[in-house]
């Protein structure tokens, strides 16, 4: 009995420390708004979702993913460092500089590439599925997206080609109350998207995505049943999007501070996982305050040694359009070199890798 | 008459009458110029355009449309071949790859029970109902769908039961398909998907069943874009497409599905992709076109050299994305002149980014003289070596 509890209480407190550092990443919105990186789509209050979820899954597990979902990444040890080579195009982002910030992609940790059209992955993401089924590699593969990319047609067709080909697909839609700026009244009128599920045959659930043991149970039971039954499952969480669309967003343009605060004070998915914890007696204030501190640091530095390092080489702009250059790019790589020998000094050459 | 006219016949459409063939001759005629007027005073009549003979290799002649599919001469260097029409040659190539890759899988509409052209035909029987499976109707899923399949490495085949239908999943092909190995660093591609789906016109399809939207996607960089002329292509290019490791897009000419046949190869081969070829050589002029009009244009070809005593040089394009500049451009740079004929619309057509390169090449190395005929025949540009 004690072994369990002790061991429960590590699993805790290791995603205690998780949704901690998720807490800490405000200083990444910090720099869009200071125009240090681009852009920047925070994750506030939908912790939750991530933690919880990611940590039912085998490591290596599919994740396809919409563009608010860094914590599963981050559930699985990808580097600070590489969040914020990606963030800031420099030399070290494995994408090679291509994408605007919070594209992440990683290949060992299986979370795939994202990209800005929504709704895109949810077909694949079944593809991908079909695929592991077909491997017998107990694999499955999660999807997530939001409320509002789940009107998107290629939803429809992510959810009946799912339930057709009888593909080991968890769908995890974070029904977070906005869509930028639309809400969810006029984003759909039906009882949101979990309701959805059995019209094609789905079996589908919704849970409060701020209570991350109910997001772990219902994900780690869908994973179960979608090994052994190869058939999808539907997660609805309810959770809510405490910060704005992005950084390009001003979010208090279509909603109230108090409804905000009522979310980040009453119901947030990190605050409910610390009381509990600190109820058990398996975390305190001392541990909390150094816990921030060094989550603080850790960023800081991050941030640092990201903003220090070259671009990538402007060569690299015409690489991987297809596995080989075709002969057309090869041409246009060479226009491009021989203006930069001309007219290299209008450019800002030294920002980027030679 | 230009050589322009001859192309009329074909180009108006399957259903076009004599009557209307004959009123654009007239017109064309008025408003030629420069050297063509003397080929008109030569007092060609009307009766001008019906071949005289459809020579000994001529094979089959369909009497509502306007071409002949002539077939090439038989391959020898790839082992046994059989007598096969276009959709038994696609056949032949899916049954290679799913009998050499145990991971490839062909989806879309109605392919199960063997297609709606029988491209499937005996294949779910063959390699499992796992492998040769029906879609829900629903092109962005189908191929949203293969590009996932193929992100896990696994060989994806979709099929679009025609290529007027695409456009549902043109977001899934150029959002997703053409740029996952761009956007992702090459940590995740799809290079293993490819898309089939029957091309062009056919006689009766009317809007909706017999466009070629090749164009459409030449604009976008990452997927290639390959039409075949005959069976025996169709069967090498395909297998190229599948093994590439780009996402391709594999159109196939539907009017050719029985009416072209040949000798095709049993066993696996390739044919390059990116690589035009010279059917015929010439002096006078590049005649280049893809798909079905390749069969039209090797008949004015035949018609210029016995009314006009015109050698013309014939490229099949083949690839349309990454497209062989350099065949085009050495042939133009040795006969002098261009004319590029398609069946789909004029205005953005594939022939602008033809004519367009090799104007700009011809530009770059010598100056040149250069007019577009009028719009209304405005299939081609000329391009003369005016002041070498």
């Amino acid at each position: 009995m004690a072994a369990a509890v002790s061991a429960a209480s590590v699993w805790r407190q290791s995603l205690a420390q998780a949704a901690l550092l998720l807490l800490r990443r405000p200083g990444v919105r910090g720099l869009a708004r200071s125009g240090r990186i681009s852009f920047y789509m925070t994750n506030y209050g939908e912790e939750g979702t991530h933690v919880g979820s990611a940590a039912a899954l085998d490591s290596t597990d599919l994740v396809f993913g919409q563009y608010r979902e860094a914590g599963v990444l981050m559930y699985r040890d990808y580097p600070l460092e590489l969040f914020m080579a990606q963030c800031y195009g420099n030399m070290s982002d494995p994408g090679k500089g291509r994408q605007m910030p919070v594209h992440y992609g990683c290949k060992e940790r299986h979370f795939v590439t994202i990209s800005s059209p929504l709704a895109t992955q949810i077909p694949q993401a079944v593809g991908a599925a079909y695929a592991a089924k077909r491997a017998n590699a107990n694999r499955i593969v999660i999807c997530y997206f939001g409320e509002g990319a789940a009107s998107e047609g290629d939803a429809h067709a992510g959810f009946n080609f799912a339930a057709t080909l009888e593909c080991p697909i968890i769908f995890f839609c974070r029904n977070n109350g906005y869509a930028i700026s639309t809400p969810t009244y006029e984003q759909y009128r039906g009882d949101g998207i979990a309701a959805r599920g059995p019209g094609y045959g789905i079996m589908s659930i919704r849970v409060d995505g701020n209570d991350v043991f109910a997001v772990y149970n219902a994900t780690k039971e869908a994973r179960r049943r979608a090994v052994a039954e190869n058939q999808p499952f539907l997660i609805e969480a309810m959770t809510y999007r405490i910060g704005h669309h992005s950084t390009s967003d001003d979010s208090s343009a279509y909603r109230s501070v108090d409804e905000v605060n009522y979310w980040d004070k009453q119901d947030h998915p990190i605050s409910r996982l610390r009381h509990y914890l600190v109820s058990h007696g398996w975390w305190d204030e001392d541990q909390e305050k150094t816990w921030r501190k060094q989550s603080r640091k850790m960023v800081m530095e991050a941030f640092a040694q990201a903003e220090r390092k070259l671009k990538p080489n402007p060569n690299l702009l015409f690489s991987d359009v297809y596995q080989e250059m075709p002969a057309q790019l090869r041409k246009q790589q060479e226009s491009l070199a021989q203006h930069l020998q001309t007219y290299g000094e209008h450019y800002p050459l030294d920002h980027f890798d030679k | 008459m230009e050589l322009s006219s001859l192309l009329t016949r074909r180009r108006v459409g399957m259903a076009a009458a004599a009557s209307t063939a004959g009123r654009l001759l007239r017109l064309g005629a008025v408003r030629a110029e420069g050297h063509c007027r003397r080929l008109r005073r030569a007092g060609l009549e009307r009766g001008f355009l019906q071949p005289t003979s459809a020579g000994k290799d001529a094979a089959q002649k369909r009497h509502v449309a306007h071409f002949t599919f002539q077939p090439d001469r038989e391959s020898q260097e790839h082992g046994q071949t059989q007598k096969m029409n276009l959709f038994q040659a696609v056949t032949s190539a899916l049954d290679n790859s799913l009998a050499k890759d145990p991971t490839a899988v062909i989806f879309g509409e109605d392919v199960a029970f063997g297609g709606v052209f029988r491209c499937t035909v005996g294949l779910r029987d063959k390699y499992g109902k796992d492998r040769v499976f029906n879609t829900p109707l629903c092109e962005q899923g189908i191929v949203g769908f293969g590009i996932g399949i193929a992100v896990t490495g696994a060989t994806a085949i979709a099929e679009i039961q025609f290529a007027d239908y695409i456009f549902p999943a043109f977001d899934q092909i150029v959002n997703e398909a053409a740029k996952y190995r761009y956007r992702s660093g090459d940590l995740f591609n799809c290079g293993s998907l490819t898309i089939r789906s029957p091309w062009g016109c056919v006689g009766h399809g009317g809007l909706y069943h017999s466009q070629c939207p090749e164009a459409f996607f030449a604009h976008c960089p990452g997927i290639k874009v390959v039409i075949p002329r005959s069976p025996f292509q169709a069967k090498g290019l395909l297998l190229s497409c599948i093994e590439d490791k780009n996402p391709c897009i594999f159109f196939e000419p539907k009017i050719l599905y029985r009416a072209a046949v040949e000798q095709v190869p049993v066993e696996p081969y390739t044919i390059p992709l990116s690589q035009a070829e010279v059917i015929q050589e010439g002096s006078d002029i590049t005649l280049v076109a893809w798909g079905t009009q390749v069969h039209v244009i090797r008949e004015v070809a035949l018609m210029a050299r016995e009314k006009l005593g015109v050698s013309c040089e014939i490229i099949d394009l083949r690839t349309i994305i990454p497209w062989d500049v350099d065949t085009v451009c050495k042939s133009v740079i040795k006969t002098g002149r261009l004319l590029i004929s398609h069946e789909a619309p004029l205005t953005g057509g594939f022939a602008s980014e033809i004519s367009s390169t090799v104007q700009m090449l011809h530009t770059r190395r010598n100056p040149i003289h250069f007019f577009w005929e009028d719009c209304y025949l405005k299939l081609f540009s000329h391009l003369y070596h005016g002041y070498g």
